[in-house]
């Protein structure tokens, strides 16, 4: 303490003082930005629970206590707050409730992604309840079922082996999904012209207009996205399998999936890909300040009693 | 002068000194009393003198030299780390994402270890091992003297009048006019730098009964592809195949011809639908829509950025680049941001099989506004 | 008095041998003993050379591996995510030096770094230079030559930002073509002329590579060799100090000790862009993926030195723009002319113009070599800080998709607040700036006056307590007595002469404009006439006995 109280009043200290916190704050950004692979190990996810065992009428108890006041018993909306939900298809309800946005608290605004607000089977309950008698004539897209959802959680299952075993089960899945894949250049094509625009080349997300944004897709399964293209939530337009075909809709996530696993090849702080914008910020906060602190270094007076 | 500088290379010390140090000569500042050195009231003075003691310097260059040594580890890790990846596929290469990090990583820090420690070393030995001393000198005084300006002046003149260049126009003259066209020889070089402009850049390789690819794939789309997107939206590209390109289409040709194709209830089309595509057409923006598909330039008219952020529950499409944004529903147009004018609709139909197809060019030249895109 | 050793036999030989050829050994010594004032600030200009030469080095070795072609090939290189995908030779070969070449990819990040950083040393350098009052005669060519090394560092590095061919980099050339097709009358012959033909065509890396590797560098290395030169010549300005004055400077010589600080300075600068090339990933174009001209990403930017003009051409209106009604019509697109041409030359003009405004206004035609305190020149400084606070309003503009999403604001809401910023912000700039540099200089007469407080209490016999001031040193009390008085020859000059007849050059319109700034420049100033160091009352109340405390 002696050290820094003899010093204090130096004239230089004012500088030190500031340029010790732009790096400290330039440094602490860089290693609070989460990375890729953190994002990527949140993706994994379970199987939905299999046709047989669906309860219709749990379905229908659910709908009514979570999703009625705002659309309504028979599901075609109130004029205030909730949309018809008649047409929009079990894979746009799937996506909704599986993503965290539905049920909301808030309607008027756009829902960020939270964790489900149910069960697996509770929504597996629900989308046949919706099928059942909800949606008319078949209207909107199914349930991509073949297309690997998020992965298991250890809270569905009793031992640790079984969950072990469903995640190995799941990875096995997901692998296959994603390197079923082979036409790299297809995929980022269809990425980079439907979706990059909004969503950024990294899946980082972006700014729309009226304070509304399009959401990172770091956490998507493979099934919200796909999901997300043939239902349309929010402002996003449609991309139904007429439009992109269902090969086409694999290369595309394929393509974004492993672009946003790779690890970054030019060092540990990705910046969160934000590009060029978070370059200069740190060029100027961290590369200027550190030479110029060396500056300070190299030049400060010397006083004889040193 | 002083106790505190020049007159202090006794001993083993003396052997550092090499040429080009300030001699006694030299007008070294000081402070002139020995107590500013030792006692310091309010700012320090800027001219203070000071040689380090003996024991000071000694621990400085200790100091310097453990940073070099530093230095020297951080040099040869990062040969070592060179070494450690091989470049090809032999072993752990560096064309492994992964790998490549760890390659960077090590070549690197280690590279940044050895320039600090360079750094710090020889700031630690100017700064603990040098004597610390400021000198005054003088500045250049820079006007010359009016007796050498005069002479210099004299001599220039006297000079040119020798060389007869004021006396003799015609050979003056002459002269410059053989300068002339050698000055404008190089612009004339540049002529074949490109071509002009003509009327390349008003068309595009969209002719009547041409195909749509969507982008990315080689795949024609229908009208019935969007049946299930009562909000849609997809990018694409004429149906091109020519083989010296991968994608079937030059980049040139792409950035003039890409759509934008777009599908919506037709309740929501806008006034600016029944216009006329351009002035004096009997045809109107509506005509040249296709069961509620729009197909519309994706290149916006500001700079060329694609304009591809569509919004289905407000029908706008805004640029990324610079947030110009457009009315989809209403015949593209601007509603926001520095874009000048709307973005070009292409006129589209299907054919025989359900095909989409364009029936003709754009309305307007596609990509940055241009002095002469009015005229025809 | 002092003993030297004598010089090596070897180095004896070498000396004797140069100047047996150049006679240099009296113009050696003279630059030997050459004076460098000491002062961190005055180390951001070498910062600049550092990087500069740090960019020459690496990128020599990127050229070793780049080719400069659009042809488009099929990569089929080590990089496995993008075998297959059709991209131009140039950024499959720039995976190549990412991929295949060891190191390679550690040496793009550090040229990449090292211009970021090179251009942000050239503005801390300017602002240094600017506010310190160091572009005053006889520095004002070097001004000039600094803010040309300024505007073609922007260009080199937007340039060289182009070559890798990948996503964002295309499409800052795309914004670039945009730009030049606006402009009335030439527009499209000028385009098709630089790109051989229309958009992309397949000539413009090749061209710009020309341009980024040769012409430019060229341009650059002569105008920072003479930069070097001139500062040499004239020597280095030094703050106000005791023995300090316009025909003497105060510092450390070339030889031994600057010349050591400086050569470690090279490596703390080297040191610090390694360092964020090594663990901090700059433009990774392998992600980005190869350029089309119909792709595009949200949050795409420029580098940072190029914001400021993104940021003009997002928040300049098209209200402006205008037809004009011959023929068909021709547009003038003042959305893309004011932003791509009118801003640019308003801030690189007034740079280069300050200098012979701030001569015309004040008069003042005397060689300057004491640099000023900015305080002691409010109008110069709030007018820095103004232009300061336009290019950071246009620099945050050009990142305001980021913001949006970032702070949850309304897109165009941040356009419409960056354009009232754009305005409002320079005036409430320069106006607190000057009333921060009054301050200050009140402040500092009360110092002088007064001496500086000691953080002393002291019971007076009445019971009342007053805080001890005490004598400033002999430097500080120098330094505040050194305030220049800012005065303008326009305003001594008299209306009349002595016979009454108006003087004739005060009647013109630029006489009064030049006496209407001049009271502008020189109103506003605390006087320090009549104040004698210590004179204040508050040192009485101190005891002397404690002024030189220990």
């Amino acid at each position: 303490m002696k050290w820094i109280t003899a010093r204090r009043r130096h004239p230089l200290a004012g500088y030190v003082v500031v340029i010790l916190a732009l790096a400290l704050f330039g440094v602490g950004y860089a290693a609070l930005a989460p990375t890729s692979d953190q994002a990527q190990a949140q993706t994994l996810a379970a199987e939905a629970p299999s046709a047989d065992d669906v309860d219709i009428a749990q379905g229908k108890t659910i709908f009514d206590q979570t999703c009625a006041s705002c659309h309504g018993l028979d599901g075609s909306g109130s004029a205030l707050n909730g949309p018809d939900l008649r047409e929009v298809g079990p894979a746009a309800l799937d996506f909704q409730v599986s993503t965290g946005r539905m049920p909301s608290m808030d309607p008027d605004s756009q829902m960020p992604r939270k964790p489900m607000a149910m069960s697996e089977q509770d929504l597996a309950d629900l989308i046949a309840y919706y099928n059942a008698q909800i949606r008319t004539n078949g209207a909107g897209a199914e349930v991509p079922t073949e297309v690997p959802d998020a992965g298991p959680q250890r809270a569905d299952f009793d031992d640790e082996a079984a969950y072990e075993e469903a995640v190995s089960a799941y990875e096995d899945e997901y692998d296959a999904y994603i390197e079923g894949a082979s036409n790299t250049d297809m995929g980022m094509k269809l990425y980079l012209t439907n979706c990059a625009h909004c969503h950024s080349w990294s899946g980082g997300g972006g700014a729309l207009t009226d304070g509304r944004w399009a959401p990172e897709i770091h956490d998507s399964s493979p099934r919200e996205i796909y999901e997300a293209m043939v239902s349309g939530p929010g402002a996003m337009p449609m991309f139904s399998d007429g439009a992109i075909t269902p090969e086409e809709k694999q290369e595309l996530i394929s393509y974004v999936k492993t672009l946003q696993a790779e690890p970054n090849a030019g060092g540990i702080f990705d910046l969160d890909r934000v590009g060029q914008v978070a370059e200069g910020f740190i060029g100027w906060t961290v590369g200027l300040s550190l030479i110029i602190a060396c500056a300070i270094w190299i030049t400060a007076k010397q006083r004889a009693h040193d | 002068m002083t106790e505190n500088n020049n007159d202090n290379n006794t001993g083993d010390d003396a052997k550092e000194r090499v040429v080009g140090t300030p001699t006694d000569t030299t007008d070294v500042v000081t402070e002139t009393s020995a107590k500013a050195e030792s006692e310091h009231n309010g700012p320090y003075l800027a001219s203070e003198t000071h040689q380090h003691s003996e024991e000071k310097q000694r621990r400085g260059e200790k100091l310097a030299s453990v940073w070099f040594i530093i230095a020297f580890l951080g040099g040869v890790g990062f040969i070592v780390s060179y070494f450690l990846f091989p470049p090809t596929a032999a072993g752990p290469a560096i064309a492994d994402p992964q790998i490549g990090q760890y390659s960077n990583v090590l070549l690197g820090g280690t590279l940044t270890i050895a320039m600090f420690g360079i750094g710090a070393g020889m700031t630690v030995w100017a700064r603990n091992v040098m004597p610390h001393y400021e000198v005054a000198s003088p500045y250049e005084e820079l006007p010359s003297s009016s007796e050498e300006k005069g002479s210099f002046s004299d001599f220039f003149m006297k000079s040119a009048d020798e060389s007869g260049f004021t006396k003799r126009p015609l050979m003056r003259r002459t002269l410059i006019a053989a300068m002339l066209p050698l000055g404008i020889a190089p612009i004339v070089l540049l002529r074949d730098t490109g071509p002009l402009p003509g009327e390349q850049m008003k068309v595009t390789p969209w002719v009547d009964g041409m195909h749509m690819y969507v982008e990315g794939t080689h795949r024609k789309i229908r009208a019935e592809d969007l049946e299930n997107d009562p909000y849609g939206m997809i990018s694409a590209l004429p149906a091109l195949d020519d083989e010296r390109y991968p994608h079937g289409i030059s980049l040139t040709d792409q950035a003039k011809s890409v759509i934008l194709l777009i599908k919506m209830p037709e309740d929501d089309w806008k006034g600016g639908m029944n216009d006329a595509v351009r002035e004096g057409s009997d045809e109107t923006r509506l005509n040249w829509t296709h069961d509620g598909i729009v197909a519309y330039s994706k290149i916006c008219t500001h700079v060329g950025c694609p304009a591809a952020l569509y919004e289905r529950t407000t029908h706008r499409i805004l640029c990324p680049c610079h947030q110009s944004t457009f009315d989809a529903s209403d015949g593209a147009k601007v509603v926001f941001g520095p874009a000048h004018r709307p973005l070009p609709q292409l006129p589209i139909g299907v054919d025989d099989e359900g095909y989409l197809i364009a029936k003709g060019d754009f309305n307007e030249p596609t990509g940055p506004t241009f002095w002469e895109y009015r005229k025809d | 008095m002092s003993k030297t050793t004598q010089a090596p036999k070897a180095l004896r030989g070498v000396g004797n041998f140069i100047d047996d050829r150049f006679h240099l050994a009296k113009t050696g010594e003279k630059n030997l003993r050459k004076v460098f004032p000491n002062h961190w600030s005055f180390m951001l200009g070498e910062i600049a050379l550092y990087s500069f030469i740090i960019l020459l080095v690496s990128g020599v070795f990127l050229t070793l591996w780049f080719k400069p072609s659009m042809i488009e090939v099929v990569y089929d290189g080590s990089y496995e995510r993008l075998q297959g995908v059709p991209m131009s030779e140039a950024f499959a070969s720039t995976l190549y030096i990412d991929f295949d070449v060891r190191g390679g990819f550690l040496v793009r990040q550090i040229h990449h770094w090292a211009a970021l950083i090179f251009v942000a040393s050239l503005v801390v350098h300017a602002l240094r230079v600017f506010f310190t009052g160091a572009f005053r005669k006889p520095r004002e060519i070097n001004w000039l030559i600094g803010v040309a090394i300024f505007t073609l560092a922007m260009v080199e590095g937007l340039f060289g930002y182009s070559l890798p061919d990948d996503l964002p980099s295309g499409m800052g050339v795309r914004i670039l073509q945009g730009v030049m097709l606006a402009l009335p009358l030439v527009g499209s012959y000028v385009s098709m002329f630089l790109f051989g033909g229309e958009f992309p065509g397949e000539d413009i890396i090749t061209r710009l590579y020309m341009l980024h590797v040769l012409l430019i560098p060229a341009l650059l290395l002569g105008l920072i060799v003479a930069h070097f030169m001139i500062l040499w010549h004239q020597k280095h300005t030094q703050y106000p100090g005791q023995g300090r004055t316009d025909k003497t400077v105060v510092g450390t010589p070339m030889f031994p000790a600057f010349a050591v600080k400086a050569g470690g300075f090279f490596f703390f600068t080297f040191a610090v862009i390694a360092g964020l090339s090594a663990f901090v990933q700059i433009n990774p174009i392998h992600l980005f993926g190869p350029f089309t001209p119909t792709s595009i990403t949200s949050g795409l930017q420029p580098d940072w030195y190029m914001g400021f003009m993104e940021g003009s051409l997002r928040i300049f209106p098209n209200t402006l723009d205008f037809t004009i009604p011959i023929g068909a019509g021709y547009p003038v697109m003042t959305a893309v002319l004011v932003p791509g041409l009118v801003v640019p030359g308003l801030i690189f003009g007034a740079m280069g113009a300050w200098p012979f405004v701030e001569q015309w206004i004040t008069g003042d035609k005397r060689a300057h070599n004491v640099a000023d305190r900015p305080r002691n020149a409010p109008v110069r400084t709030g007018l820095g800080v103004a232009g300061i606070v336009f290019y950071g309003v246009l620099w945050l503009a050009g990142s305001n998709d980021i913001l949006s999403e970032t702070f949850s604001i309304d897109l165009y809401l941040t356009t419409y607040i960056f354009r009232v910023l754009v305005i409002a912000g320079p005036i409430v700039g320069y106006i607190v700036t000057k009333r921060i540099c009054l301050g200050l200089q009140r402040r500092d007469r009360e110092t002088l006056e007064h001496g500086y407080e000691s953080g002393i209490i002291q019971q007076l016999p009445s019971g009342e307590f007053i805080e001890v001031h005490k004598e400033n040193s002999d430097e500080t009390t120098h330094v505040l007595e050194s305030k220049p008085v800012i005065t303008s020859t326009a305003l001594e000059e008299d209306a009349t002469d002595d016979n009454g007849v108006e003087n004739p050059a005060a009647r013109k319109p630029t006489g009064k404009l030049r006496r209407a700034l001049a009271h502008w420049y020189t109103k506003d100033n605390v006087s320090f006439e009549g104040v004698e160091a210590h004179t204040g009352h508050h040192l009485h109340h101190s005891s002397h006995g404690d002024d030189k405390g220990h």
